[in-house]
């Protein structure tokens, strides 16, 4: 929601310019950038996991293990269990490996819809102008109108707690500031030389919009879909804590509050309570990192210091 | 330089982890049983539906949740494919209640009120077939032989032959497997001796060390005056005539006094009386203690008594009306004595009605109540701004999502010992365990979280003090008896075998619960049936009973229904 | 500026409002779940509960209630709580202080530490102690709210003893007003944890967007100009720098606040601060619609005005975006 600000700072002649080059760069940057290669390590390393996460966790995440006949609850970090076990007995550790999935999943989805929605409004309305712009924005305000974390609580409270109503909850608001962004940046390009030539040589709007206009803006859209990853799995976390989780996933956030109601961090089981806010974090600073790698591609001047 | 090593290091590291969490990766090795009972060529209409339990959250109920998947892994180990769903409270009840053939199974409680120490509201309202449409019996229980004992035992004065029916009616709930019952729980509270002496806190039958008796009676042991205690629950309302949540009905309690109040051992005894008699099977006369006044000053009279159980017949107090249900005509003598007159006898009139009903000021309820009459709204949506009544304390403060505070009243016969009782309202169960260690609260008074971790905590502090106590209340499953599988005995009773009490005792409730065959608390001994028998020998038992009434498995071990 | 944005900009504002309005009433009705269900009780009849449908006008058309519920609207009146049976503006009027004085608070610092920091970031660019100081921010913005809260807790408040671990005052503490209540001691320190914890997560974007300004500034003549005079350091940081960099993060405060009312939900609930967050998210597991909604509706109106506060300080700021997203 924030970046929202940033973008009105009167960049737009310094932003095109590199934009142009786009797409080298976006892909360049992250071999320069530390930082954004670290971001993109972190989200690769994630999604191995997520995929190979029946391999990688000793356990069913479900399972209340059993041994020698005794079910073994509030166990430390021992030999069969990397993480010590929940207080139901089940492995910390396979849990917090198949908590990648639900992250992976509200993640990339929500960042999916983002850049969706986001794109498409800012490039109709930008595009467009007039009536369009003007109906387009209205709603938009909207939407910023419209406080989020009571929308989700209350949508998802209203069409049950499952991960895909989480989902579908975030990415019905958070596409507010990407196509805002988008907007002004289409506003800007389309004036370019090379829209206006292929305007002159009969292209048709469908044609201007898709072939030259979006290339222009996609990776500043990616970049706000790598900051809405990092906003969908925390808020995730929270719906979680809050009580109107999906039960059935076991994402990192169903993990922190199942170990705080459990009352993990009383009793001491830090092995429970620590990792998956780690993981939360590693994650959603890997979408910072990127972000903030990016600020060179969109922000050159800053190279001068 | 240094950070391209690092990120070396720690790609490195990733790796290793990856490669020894695969290794270490165990087959699981599903044995699959070969059945006597085993169909093959199934006709397809013999499966069974996916069954749903439903369940509140984890975050809202753990034990109930947990016990919930302990249920489901159960029936999926007898090869009926099952699922748990939870919701929220207000839309489990919601589908419970409203829409009574949408659900098929249900995770549900019975809280611990003091007027269910008498066995009358759990045998009749919850089983009867009365309430099959609108009532509390949304399982759709329907034996008239059932009818009959619950409506019997009602009309019993003679306490012995009331208990006899009352056990048989025990009896034959777990004969029909009504309610998969689970556990009572513990009823944990933890007391800062600093705070309280000792001897003075009152463990109540079914309902633990919070109640009404340890807030009047209970000593200071130093120099803190004030009962600090914590809900989890907002304050709804401090209303005598709406009977709202349960942290609302303490301070109700201590507000207004009551012609009888339960004691310690779960009887009703005279409170706010100085004699209750029973001249006949429907006569009782009532003599009220001299002296007692209202917070405002003004005295308690026969009249004022009079008002308080006549109102809810104005229809201005719905929720009260039935305990004043078979009150025919209250007559008054003089300041002090009044006589009761039923229309029939009434062997829970003590407990449901006298010891139930506040004794409001007539002087300020009367015109409320005539105002409320020409509006849509009732006493129940009517909020004093400072309530009174007559009980051991006043009303002081009541900030929102906050606190409320009570002021002893010094007046009272039985005024309590200590200055003040304050209510904290903390929703995070953590903090209200830190709380009480640190001396912010000095009296637990609602703990939910886990009971193993309470008592160690106590067992450090050395200035804490922990009552455990039964709850008269219970958890159990329901089953929907309009729908399939559960319109079968056999199917039920299969069910009861495969409820492991011991387990979910041990693991859910970590030993803090006594497991519960009956709806009445084993602590209720003169009412409780202790030789109750049902069904325990899980999986090969349930099939037992399973295959006898005709269900049969196919080759993957899936439960099929009786042809 | 002139008037007519403004004009417009009002007219968007009550627009945008009645849209939010409208999608709030049609949420909260369509939701599952009988605000009735609140009052199951063994001793509840059927005709009882048709009364208490027909008290809260549920029995009417979806159509004639919208209707009723925006007539009230327009006369300030939010209806009665299904749940408390009393006003929702009461209801409200009790929380809504708590809310704004952590928030007030935690703005206040988050901001000033933000904008010292961002211009020493930006200051020191390149150096250990800005690429430090930037993955600790980072860390701020990353992780879950409630993780923070409980640690704090779990240090402060429950280890060391030094803070209290809930509610906004102590046991039965009496204020006769809410000045002498701002003004004592006692109140500030039920403050500092929840305070903190905000704080925390606060302090990302007005440190990064200070940042990233001062670094634009620092590159203009008259800095340079400055620099060449011989003037100190901190004399060029933040005469010549910050006030000019300043401005867009007082923009972005605007808008933070906006946000932030209706986002301490997680705090209020680990700290057992009496605030609107909690009060929103009781009322909507407790299907009170009236009281949900007002709650969700008042959280709008003060996001959409701060929207609204936010454009113009733009418009103030860059004339080219008021006349219309440059154009």
């Amino acid at each position: 929601m924030e970046q929202m600000i940033e973008e009105q700072k009167g960049k737009d002649s310094e932003l095109y310019i590199i934009l142009k080059n786009s797409w080298s760069n976006f892909f360049n940057f992250f071999k320069e950038d530390r930082f954004a290669m670290v971001g993109l390590i972190i989200y690769l390393f994630v999604g191995i996991i997520a995929i190979f996460a029946p391999v990688i966790a000793p356990y069913d995440p479900h399972e209340m293990l059993r041994y020698d006949g005794e079910y073994r609850t509030n166990a430390g970090p021992n030999s069969e269990n990397i993480l010590g076990t929940t207080n139901m007995g089940r492995d910390v550790f396979s849990q917090l490996i198949y908590g990648a999935r639900p992250a992976v999943l509200v993640g990339v989805s929500a960042a999916f819809m983002v850049v969706l929605i986001g794109t498409l409004v800012g490039l109709v309305a930008g595009y467009y102008r007039g009536k369009v712009d003007t109906f387009l924005m209205r709603v938009t305000d909207v939407a910023f109108g419209i406080p989020f974390e009571p929308f989700v609580i209350v949508l998802v409270a209203f069409l049950g707690p499952s991960i895909w109503n989480i989902v579908l909850a975030m990415g019905l608001l958070l596409w507010r500031d990407t196509a805002r962004v988008i907007r002004s940046q289409v506003l800007v390009v389309r004036e370019r030389g090379f829209v206006e030539s292929a305007r002159v040589a009969g292209a048709s709007n469908f044609r201007i919009i898709f072939r030259h206009i979006t290339p222009n803006i996609l990776p500043l859209a990616l970049l706000y879909g790598s900051l809405a990853m990092g906003w969908a799995i925390l808020t995730e976390a929270a719906i979680s804590f809050l009580g109107f989780g999906d039960p059935s996933a076991v994402s990192w956030g169903f993990m922190l509050n199942d170990a705080f109601v459990s009352q993990a961090l009383s009793r001491g089981s830090y092995s429970w309570f620590v990792p998956p806010g780690i993981c939360i974090m590693l994650v959603v600073m890997a979408g910072f990192y990127i972000g903030r790698g990016s600020e060179k591609i969109l922000y050159p001047r800053m190279n001068q210091y | 330089m240094m950070k391209r090593k690092w990120l070396f290091w720690f790609g490195l590291a990733v790796l290793l982890t990856v490669v020894i969490s695969a290794c270490s990766n165990e087959e699981v090795k599903e044995d699959v049983v070969k059945e006597e009972n085993v169909v093959v060529d199934v006709d397809p209409t013999r499966y069974l539906d996916p069954i749903s339990i439903l369940s509140r959250p984890q975050s809202a109920a753990p034990d109930e949740y947990e016990t919930a998947i302990l249920i489901r892994d159960a029936l999926i180990e007898l090869g009926a494919e099952t699922e748990v769903q939870t919701m929220p409270w207000e839309q489990l009840a919601d589908i419970v209640w409203y829409e009574r053939d949408q659900w098929q199974m249900t995770g549900w409680q019975m809280a611990a009120r003091p007027e269910r120490l008498d066995p009358d509201e759990f045998t009749y309202n919850l089983f009867h077939s009365q309430g099959m449409v609108d009532g509390y019996n949304f399982m759709g229980y329907n034996n008239p032989e059932y009818d009959a004992l619950a409506e019997a035992q009602r009309v019993e004065v003679n306490q012995d032959v009331r208990a006899d029916l009352i056990k048989q009616a025990q009896q034959l709930i777990a004969d029909d497997a009504v309610y998969h019952f689970t556990v009572h729980p513990d009823i944990n509270i933890v007391y800062n001796k600093d705070v309280f002496d000792e001897g003075t806190i009152t463990d109540m039958t079914g309902m633990g060390a919070r109640n009404f008796w340890t807030y009047v009676n209970a000593e200071p042991s130093g120099d803190q005056t004030d009962i600090i205690l914590n809900s989890a629950d907002n304050v709804q309302a401090v209303n005598p005539f709406y009977i709202s949540g349960s942290t609302d009905s303490w301070i109700t309690e201590l507000i207004w006094d009551r012609v009888m109040r339960m004691n310690d051992k779960g009887l009703p005894e005279a409170w706010a009386a100085e004699s209750v008699k029973w001249v006949d099977d429907t006569t009782v006369s009532v003599v009220l203690r001299d002296g007692m006044t209202f917070h405002d000053g003004n005295p308690v009279t026969a009249e004022d008594v009079k008002f308080s159980f006549e109102a809810p017949k104005t229809g201005e107090v719905p929720m009260y009306q039935p305990f004043v249900e078979y009150i025919e005509e209250i007559e008054v003598l003089n300041d002090l004595e009044l006589v009761f007159h039923l229309s029939q006898p009434w062997a829970a009139f003590e407990t449901a009605s006298l010891a139930k009903l506040n004794i409001v000021p007539k002087h300020i309820w009367e015109p409320i109540l005539t105002d409320l009459q020409d509006s849509p709204e009732n006493a129940e949506s009517f909020q004093e701004d400072v309530p009174v009544g007559s009980g051991p304390y006043k009303f002081d403060a009541l900030r929102f999502q906050e606190e409320v505070v009570l002021e002893a009243n010094e007046e009272h016969f039985n005024a309590p010992k200590f200055d003040r009782w304050i209510v904290r309202i903390i929703p995070n169960m953590e903090a209200a365990l830190g709380m009480i260690q640190n001396g912010e609260i000095n009296f637990l008074a609602t703990y939910t979280g886990d009971a193993e971790l309470l008592n160690t905590r106590v067992e450090e502090a050395g200035n804490l003090e922990m009552v455990t106590s039964v709850d008269l209340g219970f958890r159990f499953f329901a089953v929907n008896q309009r729908l399939e599988p559960f319109n079968n005995l056999a199917f039920r009773k299969a069910l009861q075998a495969v409820i492991d009490k011991q387990l979910i005792t041990q693991i859910v409730w970590k030993g803090f619960a006594t497991p519960a065959d009956s709806v009445i608390a084993p602590t209720l001994e003169f009412w409780k049936n202790e030789g109750i028998e049902t069904p325990t020998g899980g999986i090969a038992e349930a099939r037992n009973i399973l295959s006898e009434a005709g269900f049969a498995w196919d080759e993957d071990g899936k439960l099929l229904k009786p042809e | 500026m002139n008037w007519m944005y403004l004009l417009r900009r009002i007219g968007q504002m009550i627009l945008t409002l009645w849209v939010v309005a409208t999608i709030l009433f049609f949420i909260f009705r369509l939701m599952p779940g009988n605000p009735l269900a609140a009052y199951i009780d063994p001793t509840f009849t059927a005709e009882q509960q048709q009364e208490l449908m027909r008290q809260f006008g549920l029995d009417k058309p979806l159509w004639e209630q919208y209707f009723i519920y925006m007539a009230n609207l327009l006369q300030g009146e939010l209806g009665q709580s299904f749940f408390y049976k009393d006003s929702v503006t009461s209801i409200m009027m009790n929380v809504l202080p708590n809310t704004i004085y952590l928030m007030v608070f935690s703005f206040v610092i988050a901001y000033v530490l933000g904008i010292l920091f961002g211009v020493l970031f930006a200051w020191y660019r390149g150096s250990k102690f800005e690429t430090i100081g930037l993955i600790a921010t980072l860390i701020t913005r990353s992780a879950p709210q409630f993780w923070v809260g409980m640690v704090l807790l779990a240090i402060f408040s429950f280890h060391f003893g030094w803070l209290p671990s809930g509610g906004v005052s102590a046991a039965g503490s009496q204020y006769n007003s809410e000045w002498d209540k701002l003004t004592s001691l006692e109140f500030y320190k039920f403050l500092s944890l929840p305070a903190f914890t905000l704080i925390f997560y606060l302090i990302g974007l007005p440190l990064l967007l200070m940042r990233s300004n001062m670094l634009d500034v620092l590159g203009d003549t008259y800095v340079e100009m400055a620099k060449m005079r011989g003037l100190s350091k901190y004399r060029i940081m933040f005469k010549y720098g910050a006030r000019n960099a300043a401005l867009p993060v007082l923009t972005a405060m605007a808008v933070g606040i906006g946000y932030t009312i209706g986002g301490n939900v997680i705090i209020e609930t680990v700290f057992s601060w009496p605030g609107i967050g909690r009060l929103l998210v009781n009322a909507v597991t407790a299907s009170d619609y009236p009281l949900a909604q007002g709650a969700f509706l008042v959280i709008a109106a003060f996001m959409i005005f701060m929207n609204f506060v936010a454009d113009l300080l733009y418009g103030l700021l860059d004339p080219k975006i008021s006349a219309g997203g440059g154009k």
